[in-house]
């Protein structure tokens, strides 16, 4: 561990904070974090809120005075480490907690842009991530700042020191996991999933105590598998995930059915569950796993005390696409002749939005929120999308001759209609901001292949924009009716969170390296900054001395520019970096 | 242990190649070292013993080269990727993400017209950072069972009533799970390592495991005489066997055609025979040196 520790900055920063506010230096409580979305002077949760909405009801930096705004301070992640730089900034009592790329924590200060204090946890060679190199933010609890590490560990550390106070792996990273996303804290217990798109795996969601790190309940998301609660330190058995194994898939493939929930999370108090997506299933190839696949491609809502799973949507039944259904499924409520209906949202990979009934699953409608669905021709009436089956990718293993297959082109591309990056909801104009991509994929079999020095059955894919002038579009959509309400076009595609505020604004970074404010209702572009590296952070916004600020980090990289093709030359000129960049008004 | 000087020598020769380019022919002879890339964990090839020394076939061959150009060999342990083209990008042209560290030839690397001229999508050749060469086995499948289970094996059918151990995502994997509409997807068990699938063949968890054939024959010695390989057919495979080289930067070829040529020397003299037989391990030579 290198761990720089700055005491006099520190101290420095302390008294700055006190000044500001008179309850600076507080631990961080679970009532913090189930406010979060309301209490404007600190970001305490992912998503700023556990809701994961993303919408701040400041309005002091809005859609008449946003024009206005100035970069107050950068702060530079150094090194040679640049690389994606998809964190979201938490802020409390002053001081900003950030993630940087190859797992590093740094502690700011949120005045003045000075490093306090920074982590680098000690990664062990080997390690082989599969997208790249980034990490999605941390949690706050009590006095501990956690975040998961791409060798699979869960680590907490000291707020004010940046030292080590508890570490735990969460998997064996030789076993090809790794964990990117940030996790969450609810009722006391950091809630953490696993990535890992290596076959063989089986995808978890874990709950630790936040001040110890001991295991509390872990939740296999594919079905036959045991789930367990730890009491007094015993490994208790908590049933088996879907009841029992084999009944969605064919011999043994559920023992390494993937699923993997490495998005994270988020939660909901007014029904108490957490909502996990899980990944596609293993293996690619989905010829040689007939059924649907449980518990891949889905959204299951689990009891945050005991890991059981109270309610699961299916995405992509027998996904043969790699189309994860780790999107984020987002709380809101809305209203039908007086009746407030419990809902919640997700923009799936596979280009259908959703909506949800939160309490029980059930579907209330989808429809397409991008341009081209090729795979599925609609859902039908409990959502379960209508199969085209010219458009399932080919059977490798039914290559004889050893030339490629007949290529198959599907749209949305396997990096999805959505990928990762968060989108936002309004409660002020109803709808949801979705930061989405229009570009479809050709797939064919691909017999000469090898994999350790064996001959392999690959599949060749190729991500290619449908139209010239733009793949990223962020949509506002109305989940009430389905509506594109606004879309705003981007040449590159987008990668990066979305913000919205009750200034009538909302907020997002583009590859090209802009942060840019849209004016909420009519997606007119009212701000750009051009920060010097792509966007694909999520932005904040905050309050501090009676001043609004909004910070985003820069820093090209992710998935987009690992695959070839026309994908890549758009974006292959984009300088990679590594900054923190915040703003206000002037005074 | 090595002496200060030496470990500096080996420092700077890592310190070169972890720059942006490889390192030339002149280079290595010149630092008197050179770096191989090997698969971490993969017996019989390469892999640590208990005492943490290499060993295995690759380990053996790669000492042989050394020996051969007369410089000192150190490893550079490869954890897999999803291809042999992520690991060539990874190991030999540009670095993995993490540690950025290159070394100068890589072993276990198809020998394959078809591969190396490989096209992408845009009709530009996909492994044109990397010359192979140099094919040094051939290898292929292998069925071993337990003859107590099972008495003969004719032909794939038998699999449609008896259980078979295969290694996840591998080419018997997806032969066993979708050949023949599935007909032995069933019977077909799978494990992390063909090691873990014969040991499970030992304690009569499955009746037989198919797998790389090096790994097979490597692993039977130290079985019973109960457990036999099999020599049925896999009608519909594809690919039945192939070769393996090595492969060096696209423009080290000189380093290339110097351990080209030291490959020649040591099948045609039957030295890289001899080392898969020490490790128990079937070996097959190549067409390639059958013509001369």
């Amino acid at each position: 561990m290198n761990n720089v520790s700055k005491v006099k900055l520190l101290k420095l920063s302390v008294m700055v904070a006190l000044a500001l506010s008179a309850t600076a230096n507080a631990n961080v409580t679970d009532k913090d974090i189930s406010n979060d979305q309301m209490t404007t002077d600190d970001v305490v949760s992912y998503g700023l809120g556990l809701r994961g909405q993303r919408y701040s009801p400041l309005t002091m930096i809005n859609d008449k005075t946003v024009s206005e705004l100035r970069p107050v301070w950068g702060f530079s992640l150094g090194g040679e480490k640049q690389r994606g730089q998809e964190s979201q900034p938490l802020v409390k009592d002053g001081v900003m907690y950030i993630t940087g790329s190859y797992s590093r924590v740094y502690a700011i200060d949120a005045m003045t842009g000075d490093e306090l204090w920074q982590y680098d946890a000690r990664l062990p060679d080997g390690i082989m991530p599969c997208c790249d190199v980034i990490n999605r933010g941390v949690a706050l609890y009590d006095n501990l700042v956690i975040f998961a590490t791409l060798d699979s560990k869960l680590v907490a550390l000291n707020k004010d020191t940046g030292k080590v106070v508890w570490k735990k792996k969460v998997e064996d990273y030789k076993a090809g996991y790794s964990i990117t996303a940030a996790p969450i804290v609810v009722k006391g217990k950091v809630i953490t999933g696993v990535a890992g798109g290596e076959f063989g795996i089986v995808g978890k969601v874990r709950a630790y105590d936040a001040l110890t790190g001991s295991i509390v309940w872990e939740r296999p998301t594919v079905e036959g598998h045991m789930g367990y609660v730890w009491e007094n330190g015993k490994k208790i058995e908590a049933g088996i995930s879907g009841g029992a194994p084999g009944k969605t898939w064919p011999g043994d493939l559920w023992k390494s059915g993937g699923a993997a929930p490495w998005l994270g999370g988020t939660y909901d108090k007014d029904v108490d569950l957490l909502f996990f997506g899980t990944g596609n299933p293993a293996p690619w190839n989905s010829h040689l796993r007939p059924g649907d696949n449980y518990f891949s491609s889905s959204r299951l809502a689990i009891n945050p005390d005991n890991g059981k799973i109270v309610w699961h949507f299916q995405t992509t039944p027998h996904d043969g696409w790699d189309y994860d259904g780790v999107n984020e499924l987002v709380s809101f409520d809305y209203k039908v002749n007086g009746k407030t209906i419990k809902a919640a949202a997700t923009a799936d990979r596979n280009g259908f939005f959703y909506v949800l009934n939160r309490e029980n699953g059930d579907f209330i409608r989808g429809f397409p929120f991008v341009d081209k669905i090729t795979w599925a021709k609609g859902l039908d009436d409990k959502g379960r999308p209508i199969f085209d089956d010219a458009n399932r990718p080919g059977n490798p293993a039914s290559s004889k001759d050893g030339k490629k297959g007949s290529t198959v082109v599907s749209a949305p591309s396997f990096l999805g209609g959505k990928n990762w990056m968060p989108m936002a909801y309004s409660k002020d104009t109803e709808l949801f901001y979705v930061p989405s991509n229009e570009w479809e994929m050709s797939i064919w079999n691909e017999p000469t292949a090898y994999k350790k020095g064996a001959a392999y059955l690959g599949a060749g894919f190729t991500i290619k924009a449908i139209n010239d002038d733009y793949i990223g579009v962020l949509r506002a959509i109305d989940p009430k009716t389905g509506k594109e309400v606004w879309r705003y076009k981007n040449y590159a595609p987008l990668w990066g969170g979305v913000l919205t505020t009750a200034g009538n604004l909302v907020f997002m970074g583009n590859p090209e390296g802009y942060l840019m404010a849209f004016d909420a209702k009519t997606g007119e572009i009212k701000y750009k900054f051009n920060t010097g590296s792509g966007v694909i952070g999520s932005p904040i916004t905050w309050t501090m001395g009676g001043e609004q600020y909004i910070s985003v980090l820069s820093g090209w990289g992710g998935a987009v520019p690992l695959w070839g093709g026309e994908v890549a030359k758009r974006v292959k000129n984009f300088n990679q970096g590594g900054m923190v960049w915040t703003f206000k008004l002037p005074k | 242990m090595l002496k200060s000087k030496q470990w500096l020598g080996l420092i700077l020769a890592a310190i070169t190649a972890s720059s942006a380019s490889a390192r030339s022919y002149d280079d290595i002879i010149e630092s008197n070292s050179i770096i191989i890339s090997v698969y971490r964990d993969f017996k019989p090839f390469s892999s640590l013993d208990k005492q943490g020394h290499p060993q295995g076939i690759d380990i053996d061959i790669a000492q042989a080269i050394a020996d051969k150009l007369k410089v000192k060999l150190s490893f550079q342990w490869m954890t897999a990727d999803e291809s042999v083209e992520d690991d060539l990008r990874n190991n030999l042209w540009k670095g993995h993400s993490l540690q950025r560290k290159i070394a100068d030839l890589m072993l276990r690397v198809p020998y394959d017209r078809q591969y190396t001229q490989l096209r992408d999508d845009i009709g530009e050749r996909v492994h044109d950072r990397v010359h192979m060469f140099a094919p040094y086995h051939t290898e292929s499948w292998q069925i071993i069972f337990n003859s107590q289970k099972i008495e003969k094996i004719e032909t794939m059918a038998l699999f449609q009533y008896h259980s078979i151990g295969v290694e996840i995502d591998t080419v018997p994997d997806f032969y066993l799970t979708s050949a023949f509409n599935g007909r032995m997807r069933n019977h077909t068990h799978h494990f992390p390592t063909v090691e873990l699938a014969i040991a499970a063949m030992k304690f009569s968890q499955v009746d037989a495991v198919m797998g790389l054939r090096s790994q097979v024959t490597a692993s039977q010695w130290m079985l019973s005489d109960q457990f036999k390989l099999a020599k049925n057919a896999f009608p519909t495979l594809g690919k039945q066997q192939w070769d393996i080289g090595m492969a060096v930067k696209d423009e080290y070829r000189q380093l290339g055609y110097a351990v080209g040529d030291i490959i020649g020397q040591l099948v045609k003299s039957g030295k890289i025979k001899s080392i898969f037989t020490k490790h128990h391990t079937f070996y097959q030579q190549p067409q390639y040196y059958s013509d001369e």
